[in-house]
């Protein structure tokens, strides 16, 4: 009998869980997504709720679990419980990016606005035009991505389009219309650049992921409705490393699907998640959660991704989840190429 | 299209829905009274809330992880249905069938529960007791995993049958005894739950009903009347098919959908406000096989609903969602969900988070001096603001119809327009002495706008405008 075989050249291995729920310091509130920035720092966008306005914020913290601060609040952290509109608050911040000079962007798809912090949270401008779908301007702005010239791409989700901006928010170009056809998008989300100067965008209600040059001209597409390999069920984010590997939030079937730079499934993440160290804390201070934790039946659903709306990759080949429902980020390491089969 | 046609479709949404615009209520009524009955009892046919978009917007209620972002999506779901009757069964079992967040071990679990009651709530009751059974909200709210057959907890035995299918008792005879609830605690010896992850550090998972017959009684027990080896769906089968069964959902039905009822704890000994129609509705129970859907289709149809307009205050959600349907706003998420929701909390109903299993005391007992301050203010800020699309079409409508309009007309059209509500004579005349009060209305000024938004505010603070 010959035992069937994969071979696939692409290999995450697990490498450890940020985070915990918390509205002030280490911690996060519905983690939407995040960007890595100088030093290894982590600029985490966290979502929180209008019940819990004071979570919206921004957690900068290392790759090892180290708080250092938290910007862009907006909101005291004694009330008043309700959104601050004011230049430097998020109201429904989506997508975080950080230039190569530090700058970090904010998008926020109530305030159809881009907000720019330098890399210690000084709120240093913004743009916001009228919402429209005139050049430059924005109807719920999304995905972020800034490229090499340091020009921002910005997803226009309602605009079904994709707008380039100059670092200060000079529009530029655009792409895209809405529709299901080739190079058309439904209420796309996520957006990243490869080394190429590639586009690569979650095209949302469409379930499938469309790359683009950077002239906004169609390359290929991939993915359609459903749960099985390399099918999406909304997918809200997709990050590409530098060998060209594509990895998509696959939002609504709680998972990570990995694919070869022509977009062929490669296999999937469902989730490995362990006791971040903040976590650790937090149970050492309730001593008897561990007690519960060792009677709980079910433990190892800890393990699954609930709906993940971010992923992000760097230069280390360290891939990065966030999930907003559990208030973490599990983080993967690519490993080298390897042959897979079976044990002898 | 008749306006009587028009104001019985009128009554006819605010009970089986939330209200409507009077331009889907003309549509409605052309389509026929029969056939919106048909289209509300199987809501299935109409297009469900995009998940997906809302989700988007409101990521955190993928996780639905506190009270008040599961008050703002059912809210929000209340008022941008098409499928109003199968959220307002939900809140009609959620009133009936209750359990509070203030003992709920994860929120995500109540609403799972009406998810539960948004569909098994149509149809059989035998099959939503044993439902409600199994419900790890309701097992965890009551207790049952709590009782064990060597220590049990009465507590589940005791509601179902006083609180959710049989009611103390009526025409002056007690439903069934205290060695009854001892017999049904017993016999669900052994439906438990699974042990909850704790919160820390990722926040909870799903419970799930489990059953144990390691710690189930299996000695005989005498229920009703009736004795045998009964396990908990021996006793939902018993409980099903009692007089008091039908009586109980009946009752329910009328003072959920038709007109106010004394408060429950006093069924025992005051009979029902309309004896023949709850006989309509038990008839019906028993003819249909116990089936909800059928129930409803028998109350809706009648002649004793269909005459019961304005016999019923309305609950603090009906007040709130009918507002917001009737002006058009929320009909995307927006900032200002959390303040519209709690409004509901403030008028005295606080939803998911029932005073008690008992739920709330409905009828005039929803107002008092504070409430009633709240429903009028929110409803008059609401109909006053000009800019709202619901607004804007009556003052379109009524400023088509000349050049001026009558103080009378103002007064009458507003009525009609927000649903056909009818007031006392004193209260309409005093309405038309102040129109009369401001002058001459010409329907083509700036004037005319705020004219109409102040009538409205002046209806919807009126003691009429507190009833369905």
């Amino acid at each position: 009998m010959v035992t069937a075989q994969r071979i696939s050249h692409v290999q995450l291995q697990y490498s450890h869980t940020i985070g915990r729920g918390e509205q002030f310091g280490p911690g996060f509130t519905y983690p939407i997504h995040m960007a890595l920035g100088e030093d290894d720092l982590m600029y985490v966008l966290c979502r929180s709720s209008e019940y819990r306005p004071e979570g919206t914020r921004i957690t900068v913290c290392t790759v090892d679990e180290e708080y250092v601060n938290a910007f862009a609040r907006g909101v005291p952290q004694q009330g008043p419980h309700e959104y601050n509109f004011e230049d430097g608050s998020l109201v429904w911040p989506v997508n975080v990016a950080i230039s190569s000079n530090g700058t970090v962007y904010v998008s926020d798809e109530w305030l159809h606005r881009i907000s720019m912090f330098t890399r210690d949270g000084e709120f240093i401008g913004k743009w916001q035009e009228n919402i429209g779908s005139g050049d430059g301007q924005l109807d719920r702005p999304a995905g972020l991505a800034v490229d090499a010239d340091n020009n921002v791409w910005v997803v226009d989700g309602n605009n079904h389009r994709v707008q380039k901006f100059t670092p200060d928010g000079k529009f530029l170009a655009k792409f895209g219309s809405y529709g299901s056809g080739d190079g058309e998008l439904d209420s796309p989300w996520g957006i990243d650049i490869d080394n190429q100067g590639n586009i690569f965008i979650a095209d949302w209600r469409n379930d499938r992921i469309q790359k683009f040059t950077a002239d906004g001209r169609f390359l290929m597409k991939f993915g359609s409705s459903g749960s099985g390999d390399g099918e999406f069920n909304r997918p809200a984010d997709v990050a590409v490393d530098r060998d060209g590997i594509i990895y998509v939030a696959d939002w609504l079937n709680n998972r990570l699907q990995i694919f070869d730079p022509d977009g062929n499934f490669c296999g999937e993440k469902t989730g490995d998640a362990t006791v971040s160290k903040w976590g650790k804390d937090k149970l050492d201070a309730n001593p008897e959660m561990w007690g519960e934790r060792e009677r709980a039946p079910g433990l190892e659903r800890e393990k699954d991704f609930w709906a993940p709306t971010g992923v992000t990759v760097d230069d280390m080949n360290r891939v990065f989840v966030c999930e907003g429902p559990r208030n973490r980020i599990q983080v993967y390491r690519k490993q080298s190429p390897m042959f897979m089969g079976p044990r002898l | 299209m008749a306006e009587k046609d028009i104001a019985l479709m009128a009554h006819l949404m605010r009970r089986a829905g939330f209200g409507a615009t009077y331009e889907e209520l003309e549509a409605r009524a052309a389509n026929g009274y029969e056939a919106t009955v048909e289209e509300l009892l199987n809501p299935e046919g109409q297009p469900a809330i995009q998940d997906d978009i809302l989700m988007r917007y409101q990521p955190q209620w993928v996780s639905k992880a506190g009270l008040e972002g599961q008050q703002e999506e059912w809210t929000y779901r209340m008022i941008n249905t098409k499928r109003p009757l199968e959220e307002k069964i939900a809140l009609f079992w959620h009133h009936i069938f209750c359990t509070g967040h203030a003992k709920c071990e994860y929120p995500k679990q109540q609403n799972i529960e009406l998810d539960m009651f948004r569909t098994l709530g149509f149809g059989n009751f035998e099959e939503l007791l044993m439902g409600l059974s199994m419900d790890p909200a309701m097992v965890f709210y009551l207790d049952n995993c709590m009782s064990h057959k060597d220590a049990i907890n009465e507590n589940w035995g005791r509601e179902l049958l006083e609180l959710f299918s049989l009611g103390v008792g009526m025409d002056g005879e007690a439903n069934y005894s205290e060695d009854d609830v001892k017999e049904a605690a017993r016999a669900f010896t052994g439906w438990t739950v699974t042990n909850s992850v704790p919160r820390y550090p990722y926040g909870k998972y799903e419970a799930a009903f489990i059953y144990d017959p390691s710690d189930h009684d299996y000695t005989d027990k005498t229920f009703l009347g009736e004795t045998g080896n009964f396990n908990g769906e021996d006793i939902v089968k018993i409980v099903a098919r009692q007089p008091a069964a039908a009586r109980f959902v009946a009752r329910h039905m009328y003072n959920f959908f038709v007109a106010d009822e004394p408060q429950v704890p006093a069924w025992q000994n005051t009979p029902p406000r309309d004896p023949e129609a709850i006989k309509m509705l038990e008839d019906e129970y028993f003819r249909s096989g116990y089936d909800i859907r059928s129930m409803l289709r028998v109350l809706f149809n009648s002649d004793f609903f269909k005459n019961a307009q304005f016999e019923k205050v309305k609950s603090p959600t009906e007040t709130v969602v009918g507002t917001m349907r009737l002006v058009g706003d929320f009909d995307m998420p927006r900032p200002g969900l959390n303040a519209m929701t709690l409004t509901i909390r403030y008028m005295g109903q606080d939803l998911l988070n029932p005073p008690t299993v008992e739920g709330w005391h409905t009828g005039r007992e929803w107002i008092d001096s504070g409430t009633l301050v709240e429903r009028i203010n929110f409803t008059a800020d609401a109909v006053g603001n000009t800019s709202h699309r619901g607004v804007q079409s009556i003052i379109n409508r009524l400023g088509s119809e000349g050049d001026t309009i009558s103080s009378e007309r103002l007064v009458d059209g507003c009525l009609q327009l927000l649903g056909h509500y009818q007031l006392a004579d004193v209260t309409r005349n005093e309405l038309v002495a102040l129109a009369d009060s401001e002058g001459e209305l010409r329907t083509g000024t700036d004037e005319f706008g705020q004219r109409v938004g102040q009538m409205l505010q002046s209806i919807v603070a009126t003691t009429e405008y507190l009833f369905e």
